[in-house]
């Protein structure tokens, strides 16, 4: 069947920045080479190197302080970006893309390695919504979040990172999306993104291997680095060392190329401590830390934009895993009501075949068959704008007997009204588009091959955890931004409400989820924060030399 | 959601068998495994040909097939969270002994000598129970073999990918 080959066979000729700059001094080390009991200082520790810590690390850098970056997961460049799931998922995501809810009915796919998720993200880069903000100011006390105050900090960051509307024509697979729409008369627009020169390739999920993707591998991290910078990788945050009402340091477990402990420690000491190591790792810190938290609501309100697929069959050649890989979307039933119903944002994934045969959950010859049809297959998913409605309170981070998180998320009959609203609704555009048979991935749904079959079948779809795919990529929440101390656990300018030196620039203080893939939100929140934490560390520096 | 008296109590003799002999599960050293044991190999080497049917072993001998997988699914298991490591130590013994599989709707007979009728009707079993504990021991089969499966090389004639573009990398001196 398959003699076919990829449009772009070769991807040769692309450096390696972060080599390169290692090779000219740069410090970055491995955790396991360095001495059990090293102590590493700085002026600020930043614990996390993805869209928040790097965006941090930068900003902080550049402004003349020392920083210490850390990172659990081990470093990969893109010299090592071959396209291969196997390897991706291996050395890039956290528990090698297994992740799962505490209920096994809920895929996470999120980050693990230098850059974080923005090493392996799709590239979908929007801008906080305006609801999403003023939701924040009126039901948190979120001060100086409003869509008029970020707007600055947006366009700083799109700058930085390129982040513009992609000129070129989507692929198949997204088309899809658009040409649905436009038979169906909804709105569609098409996705913002932070590439430069991006050869159209397909596979940002694992690991850009032309450099087009400006994930914080190739811009901030390299901007901290040039600048005074360390970064130590394969280093686990394991506790912050409490003092008063202060963090004194960082307890550091080494990781081993098997990602387990080497059974060296290292310790971090600096004036300030940044955490930006995202809404399941970044509680989990705390809680092992048993840092003070009177009100409980440490790893409390865990959002994950849980996602709902379809499936559809064409009778042409869609490519699901070859051009860019999210490049249309829809946010015609995102704001139908802010706090009513929940609202969902349509896009496409790309559908390696590792990562299809996941999300078409099934076994045997049925689910053979649709992976047969790979090249004829398109996906379509919503994603589910959680947390605006009392009905979706989120999850939370519990801790498992060795300190590693679980995450305690069920899908309720709140969320699931919401997928088989989607589902319905994902059916109709595809049918539109010209779809031949439709599925949505409940274990139940067979291949409608009309419209009418598939309204008539998926109302009687039974909600229960485990037979239908539900999948996240945005851990979002668990260490609630605001001002209300009864909810809220970090303060407006990131601090945590509880201690004088700790500070949180990532999306686990998201309120709610955003209603939008979750990285410029990061990238923003993170600049004006740790420019916020510029001008506190520079008034302390003169404070102490005036003293 | 309904729970059938003696599947309910064969899950809960499963976990607490686990608990007292978590250290006795001994990863098979004979094929280099961190978490898998010699019975949990036969168990995923049993269930392979019917979860990921004709794609299995798609170019592979049935030998190397197994081989690959088996290791796919214990690097896999073996960077999973404790949590979910449990529930699949769990999972995993409770398939290991005939009086338990029994309880639980999964073929008495050992996982080898398990015929694909067997191994069907223990899935649908699974897949269709009213028990929650089920269903999950069913997704996540799934979703780990298919994932480790469906990634390799030798099934994308299969599936019908053409394959990933060729990186050469620049070597930095």
């Amino acid at each position: 069947m398959s003699n076919r080959t990829p449009p772009i066979p070769v991807v040769a000729g692309i450096n390696d920045p972060m080599l390169e700059g290692i090779a000219d001094g740069w410090k970055v080390h491995d955790a396991a080479d360095l001495a059990d009991g090293t102590l590493l200082d700085a002026d600020v520790i930043i614990i996390g190197t993805g869209a928040g810590g790097g965006t941090s690390a930068e900003v902080l850098a550049e402004a003349g302080f020392r920083v210490l970056m850390l990172e659990e997961g081990p470093l990969r460049t893109t010299n090592d970006f071959k396209m291969d799931e196997r390897e991706a998922y291996r050395d890039m995501y956290q528990e090698s893309a297994g992740r799962m809810t505490k209920n096994g009915a809920m895929s996470v796919l999120q980050g693990r390695c230098v850059g974080g998720s923005t090493a392996i993200n799709w590239t979908s880069s929007f801008r906080t919504p305006a609801e999403t903000l003023t939701f924040w100011g009126e039901n948190y006390g979120v001060k100086g979040f409003a869509p008029e105050d970020m707007t600055p900090w947006f366009e700083r960051m799109e700058e930085r990172l390129n982040i513009h509307h992609w000129p070129v024509p989507p692929n198949a697979n997204n088309a899809v999306l658009r040409d649905g729409a436009e038979k169906v008369g909804i709105e569609w627009k098409s996705i913002p993104r932070n590439v430069s020169s991006c050869w159209n390739l397909g596979y940002c999920g694992t690991g850009c291997p032309t450099n087009a993707k400006q994930s914080m591998l190739v811009t901030t991290i390299p901007g901290a680095l040039k600048h005074q910078s360390e970064l130590v990788y394969s280093a686990r945050a394991e506790k912050l060392l409490l003092e008063g009402n202060k963090v004194a340091g960082v307890e550091i477990t080494a990781l081993g190329a098997d990602k387990n402990p080497t059974g060296s420690k290292l310790v971090a000491r600096a004036p300030h401590v940044v955490m930006a190591c995202g809404g399941i790792n970044g509680p989990a810190l705390l809680l092992r830390s048993k840092v003070p938290d009177p009100k409980k609501r440490v790893g409390k309100r865990t959002f994950l934009h849980p996602v709902a697929f379809n499936f559809a069959k064409f009778d042409k050649t869609i490519d699901p895993y070859y051009g860019a890989p999210q490049t249309i979307y829809s946010d015609e039933y995102q704001w139908k009501s802010v706090d009513g119903p929940v609202g969902y944002k349509l896009e496409v994934p790309p559908l390696q075949p590792g990562l299809a045969a996941v999300l078409m959950l099934g076994h045997g010859s049925e689910h053979f068959e649709a992976l047969q049809d790979l090249p004829n297959t398109h996906s379509m998913m919503a994603l589910m704008r959680d947390g605006f409605n009392p009905e979706s309170s989120g999850g939370d981070i519990e801790l498992s007997s060795d300190g590693s998180p679980i995450i305690n998320y069920e899908m309720n009959e709140y969320l699931w009204e919401g997928f088989q609203r989607a589902f319905l609704k994902m059916a109709e555009l595809e049918f539109a588009a010209g779809a031949k048979a439709v599925r949505v991935s409940h274990l139940d749904s067979r291949w409608y091959t009309s419209l009418e079959e598939a309204q008539q079948h998926i109302p009687t779809l039974e909600f229960r955890a485990n037979a239908f795919t539900a999948g996240s990529a945005h851990v979002m929440g668990g260490l609630c931004m605001g001002e209300d101390l009864e909810t809220c656990v970090v303060n407006s300018d990131g601090k945590y409400h509880y201690l004088d030196n700790l500070w949180v620039f990532d999306g686990s203080t998201f309120p709610t989820s955003i209603g939008a893939n979750p990285q410029l939100s990061v990238y923003g929140l993170a600049c004006k924060q740790a420019n916020g934490l510029v001008e506190t560390m520079r008034a302390e520096k003169a404070a102490a030399q005036s003293a | 959601m309904k729970l059938s008296a003696s599947s309910a109590a064969a899950i809960s003799v499963g976990a607490s068998t686990t608990l007292m002999t978590g250290c006795a599960r001994q990863p098979d050293n004979s094929l280099g495994l961190t978490f898998l044991t010699k019975d949990d190999a036969d168990f995923i080497e049993a269930i392979a040909p019917v979860v990921l049917n004709k794609s299995y072993p798609a170019s592979l001998s049935p030998e190397a097939a197994g081989e690959r997988l088996v290791k796919a699914v214990d690097a896999l298991i073996n960077t999973l969270g404790e949590h979910s490591k449990t529930q699949l130590s769990q999972l995993f013994t409770l398939m290991s002994s005939a009086p338990l599989r029994l309880a639980v709707g999964a073929p008495f007979t050992s996982w080898p000598d398990a015929s694909a009728e067997d191994v069907e009707s223990f899935l649908v079993s699974w897949r269709n129970s009213m028990m929650g504990i089920k269903n999950m021991g069913y997704a996540s089969l799934c979703k780990i073999l298919s994932i480790c499966w469906y990634s390799q090389p030798e099934t994308f004639a299969l599936s019908g990918y053409p394959g990933l573009p060729k990186k050469i990398p620049t070597p930095v001196s």
